[in-house]
């Protein structure tokens, strides 16, 4: 069942893994539709930023070229006609690149010089530069043109036109724009790239991780995430779940002692229930001799029955949040009422018991939780105390704190066994004779864990154990 | 089980003091008895049992029929488990207090935790039992819920020769004066309302020291030993006997 379990959660995790069909994992990652995104997005801005450079230079360079021939225009109308011809002649001259336009018309229209076919029929005649189509002679056969140009009437009717062609802008443009796309198409498979790199890295490492969570779900408990360092969220989170599995470790260790012992402690007496029944149904004779055995076999499943009782009501408190119905509860007259019903038990004992409450103190609490704990505390003093001894139950206040101390003059907890005697069913070799199922420490740690209070248990001669009960828990 | 073969002798010689311990329902033989249980092996069990004990005992292993019944045989008290097919135990309780039937409920559940216990009073349950019981446990509570003492105006209890004084806190056995610690008058006091009732230690236990757990310790024994040996005298007839593996009941007779 574990194991069909176990391969059930692998195929959830790792889904893509059998499926022949699927897209590249990374592909589906939400790391790579992140970058896939921030692509898209960078892709946007370049191609808007490209628009706009585009459109700035585009407007000054064609401001730059109106002022110029605005310039020359002015420049050539303030010459004689026939010096005006020289200077479109040198001007025409100057200019290998054929980016110039100049020529003269007559007021009738025809070409007096310059290198237009003719008077370009949408230029407007004393207007500010503006684009027009023009016909160039000076170019293969008539080729048409659009350039700025800007047209004066002179003063004899002659009409002279300058103009200049603008492509210019637009081999700027065109390097530009060429840049921005060089730059854009790496930038975007970059982003690309990135983003299935870290995708990858980041599955690669949930395959890692899962495969170790695989081992340590078919029963390798020693397993740990693996980390790198701990500044990266990544390895933070595997070093707080390795704290995790260390802490699990250690209780499913504690519970597989306590499966054993628990194991050990229900079979004895069932075994010895058993044989009884056993031995009894062939040789008991008359009915009395029956219904011997049969008590004798009740007692056994009896104790059965009390270990599993002790054992559910300890997982019960151990697992039980602090309710919200605890109430206040009196600690100095609880212990007088403890003291009050152990009292006979310990005279038969010959040993003084006695409660010393200095104090009036209350804490919150479940009252029947906390008499059981104590109750147990004081008969554990009782039991393992050698007759004419003495056990002490003291409320005391300290600083910041209330403490409810019983102590007794029996043979004490060493220090080796201070740990030891919170196990479930440990029993201490000095008092394995004692009759006991080895449970009240474990309960009363319990009870006091549950109210957010501290059991101290001093080692040396002379039993001594604490409640303590920090004052912020004060009702 | 040793006690229900013996209750047969009841009838003839009172010999045995075990037999002695429920020779007290006799006079109110026929008791009708509830039960709600849907496990039909534990159900039998517990009806053989109680009729073997003189009581009526009706049978129903759900809830819904389990209402039904209570509602039209009119027991004198009901045995209700908690969980149950078709309508939840403590459901059936609720919805017959709310039709104010105040008959007696012990509640039998294996939810021990201390939660579930207070659940279940409060939701209308007399008294609560943890599955497993001892049969004689459940029987000394069924009893224990039938005879509950009425509220009394009386501050003189008297059991034969044995008188308490509830006002003066004294104790008397003929003209004996008895000595009594607070805490063994606190017993005597149970006892005595409750006289002719076989009392479980872990009645007592809850009811006397209000202890919702069993200790380690036999303290009940430790308790009932001292109160026997100021109230029994040693030339006097014994009033509280022993009832091996049951726990202690107190009477006149002996």
């Amino acid at each position: 069942m574990a194991g069909s379990d176990a391969s059930l959660l692998t195929s959830g995790r790792t889904s893509g893994h059998q499926d022949p069909m699927r897209q590249p994992q990374f592909i589906r990652s939400n790391t790579f539709r992140w970058a896939l995104a921030v692509s898209a997005v960078f892709a946007v801005f370049v191609i808007v930023l490209f628009g706009f450079i585009y459109w700035k230079i585009d407007d000054y360079l064609t401001a730059r070229s109106d002022r110029v021939i605005t310039v020359e225009l002015d420049g050539i109308a303030g010459l004689s006609p026939e010096r005006r011809l020289e200077a479109i002649d040198e001007k025409l001259r100057q200019d290998p690149r054929g980016v110039q336009v100049a020529a003269i018309f007559a007021a009738d229209g025809h070409r007096i010089t310059g290198n237009l076919e003719s008077l370009p029929p949408h230029l407007r005649i004393d207007a500010p530069a503006h684009g027009t189509d023009v016909i160039r002679r000076d170019r293969g056969a008539g080729e048409n043109q659009t350039v700025r140009a800007i047209a004066r009437r002179m003063r004899n009717g002659d009409v002279l036109v300058l103009g200049r062609n603008v492509d210019e802008a637009g081999e700027i443009s065109h390097v530009v724009g060429q840049a921005l796309a060089l730059g854009l198409l790496p930038g975007f498979c970059l982003c690309l790239l990135a983003g299935a790199w870290l995708s990858v890295r980041a599955q690669k490492r949930v395959e890692e991780v899962n495969q170790r969570v695989q081992r340590i779900i078919a029963g390798d408990l020693r397993e740990r995430l693996p980390y790198r360092n701990v500044d990266e969220p990544f390895s933070k989170l595997a070093v707080i779940v390795n704290g995790m599995l260390d802490e699990m470790e250690t209780m499913i260790h504690a519970l597989a002692g306590v499966g054993n012992d628990i194991a050990h402690d229900l079979r004895t007496p069932l075994t010895r229930a058993r044989l009884t029944l056993e031995r009894g149904r062939t040789n008991a004779a008359t009915l009395e001799q029956l219904q011997a055995v049969s008590d004798k076999a009740i007692a056994g499943i009896d104790q059965s029955l009390t270990i599993i009782t002790a054992l559910l009501r300890l997982a019960q408190i151990e697992n039980s949040r602090r309710s919200a119905g605890f109430g206040d509860v009196a600690l100095h007259e609880m212990l007088r009422e403890v003291c009050d019903i152990y009292e006979p038990i310990a005279e038969n004992k010959n040993i003084a018991l006695q409660v010393a409450v200095k104090h009036r103190r209350s804490v919150r609490g479940d009252q029947d939780l906390l008499i059981e704990a104590v109750a147990n505390l004081v008969d554990n003093a009782i039991k393992f105390t050698p007759e004419g001894g003495e056990v002490n139950i003291e409320l005391l206040q300290e600083d910041s704190e209330t403490i409810v101390r019983v102590t007794d003059t029996g043979c004490g907890i060493s220090e080796q066994e201070r740990e030891a005697v919170l196990r479930r069913f440990y029993r201490s070799d000095k008092i394995r004779s004692t009759p006991g199922v080895g449970l009240g420490l474990s309960l009363v740690a319990a009870i006091v864990k549950l109210h957010g209070f501290r059991l101290a248990i001093h080692s040396g001669a002379g039993g001594r154990v604490e409640i303590v009960c920090p004052d912020s828990q004060q009702g | 089980m040793a006690l229900v073969s013996s209750k047969r002798t009841v009838s003839g010689g009172r010999s045995s003091s075990t037999a002695n311990a429920f020779a007290a329902i006799e006079y109110q033989l026929m008791a009708k008895v509830l039960l709600i249980e849907d496990d039909s092996e534990t159900a039998e069990e517990i009806t053989a049992e109680l009729s073997d004990r003189g009581f009526e005992v009706e049978w129903s292993a759900n809830g819904i029929d389990g209402l039904d019944k209570a509602r039209s045989l009119r027991p004198d008290a009901m045995i209700v488990d908690r969980l149950l097919p078709g309508m939840d135990g403590l459901t059936v309780i609720e919805a017959l207090r709310k039709e104010q039937v105040r008959t007696p409920v012990l509640v039998l559940s294996a939810l021990g935790a201390v939660d579930d216990r207070v659940r279940g009073l409060r939701m209308g349950g007399d008294d609560y039992l943890t599955k497993p019981f001892a049969v004689v446990e459940l029987v000394a509570r069924i009893e224990a819920l039938l005879r509950r003492p009425a509220e009394s105006r009386e501050t003189t209890l008297r059991v034969g020769p044995l008188e308490l004084d509830l006002i003066e806190r004294t104790a008397k056995r003929g003209d004996r004066v008895i000595d009594l610690l607070p805490r063994e008058f606190r017993l005597l006091e149970y006892m005595m309302q409750r006289s002719d009732q076989l009392l479980t230690r872990a009645m007592l236990l809850e009811e006397v020291w209000n202890y919702k757990f069993v200790p380690a310790t036999n303290l009940v024994d430790v308790h009932m030993g001292r109160l026997r040996h100021k109230v029994d005298g040693p030339d006097e007839t014994p009033m509280i006997h022993n009832v091996r593996g049951a726990g202690f009941i107190l009477r006149a007779g002996p």
